[in-house]
């Protein structure tokens, strides 16, 4: 945890630094905290339901649908639950680490952020009116395999 | 983020706490909240550095430079300079979906916008932070590193496939 606490904090460093030069820092600063306090309510629940999944007895649920042994079953369920996640990626990545430190496999994990990420139906419904429904079927549908063939390439691969 | 999410989520929660409750007693209730906030704690201060880097990306990109080079290349330079745009435009699909209806409208091809909406969604730079913070490098690495390769190739393929149909796409869209 600390390696990526590092890794973060350079980042910001580097930025902060560019940001102060262009003189933007003070806004930057200012954005944050505000992404953060419209947020901040949102993700004190979704803690909550992480430390639920964590100490509740499901059964092996997770597993069983997806987990590592789970095949193909496994990745397309990911697929289509991806599509049907709502809201943002304060509410999402939660839920998923939620799924995958319960035992969901990597394949299915890498699913369902790469199908939430491409395919979400909360997205397609700002799509629709803005770029027409002819260019929401083309862009829609030539990802729609991508979640599946990287999840199953990441569980032949790292699972 | 509306609060119609907030409340989804504390509905799911209290189901959860309910259950937890079933089947260990009350002791199990206050232990998923306990292991909550440990595992929020845990993260605390990485999702402090998220929401910096995110909200000083968000001060520096200027989306007005970005949508007047994106049209500027032709085949794969104009594909990655597409998908770059993309990666690099913070902010919710009520952000980056006007944007490219505003490219459509001014002559941006079937392939150019298919690569920025897909690099937003899979390279988004403002967003991996966030993702390093709450899914752990393993799974954010692998992820993204899979996923690399997807905007300018599913961009050619929608130019390959459906280019011809850019101008009844244009006819479809409210100017």
């Amino acid at each position: 945890m600390t390696e990526a606490n590092l890794i973060l904090g350079v980042v910001a460093a580097i930025l902060l630094v560019y940001a102060a030069r262009r003189g933007k820092a003070g806004e930057g600063v200012r954005i944050g905290a505000l992404l953060l306090r419209r947020t901040a309510a949102v993700l004190l629940v979704a803690f909550a339901i992480i430390g639920y999944v964590n100490v509740m007895e499901t059964g092996g649920l997770i597993q069983r649908w997806i987990g590592p042994d789970s095949g193909w079953s496994g990745l397309l369920l990911a697929a289509l639950a991806g599509m049907l996640l709502p809201g943002g990626p304060y509410v999402v990545f939660p839920l998923i680490a939620a799924l995958y430190l319960g035992g969901a496999g990597i394949g299915p994990a890498v699913v369902l952020v790469t199908s939430w990420a491409m395919l979400a139906l909360i997205s397609v419904a700002f799509e629709l009116p803005l770029m027409g429904w002819r260019f929401t079927l083309i862009r829609w549908g030539v990802g729609l395999p991508v979640p599946i063939l990287v999840g199953a390439v990441a569980q032949a691969v790292w699972g | 983020m509306g609060d119609r999410t907030l409340w989804a989520l504390a509905a799911v929660a209290l189901l959860l706490a309910g259950v937890a409750w079933a089947q260990g007693g009350v002791s199990t209730a206050v232990a998923g909240l306990v292991e909550g906030g440990r595992l929020l704690w845990l993260v605390a201060l990485q999702l402090l550095l998220a929401f910096l880097i995110a909200g000083l990306a968000q001060a520096l990109v200027d989306e007005a430079a970005i949508a007047r080079w994106l049209g500027r290349g032709t085949g794969w330079r104009g594909l990655f300079l597409a998908s770059l745009g993309g990666a690099l435009v913070p902010g919710g699909p009520y952000v980056y979906y006007p944007l490219a209806a505003s490219l459509l409208a001014s002559g941006a091809s079937v392939g150019v916008l298919v690569a920025f909406v897909t690099a937003k969604n899979l390279w988004a730079f403002s967003r991996l932070p966030l993702e390093f913070a709450l899914l752990g490098r393993e799974l954010t690495l692998i992820r993204f590193v899979l996923t690399l390769v997807f905007p300018p190739l599913l961009g050619a393929l929608a130019e390959l496939l459906f280019g011809g149909l850019v101008e009844r796409i244009r006819a479809e869209v409210p100017q």
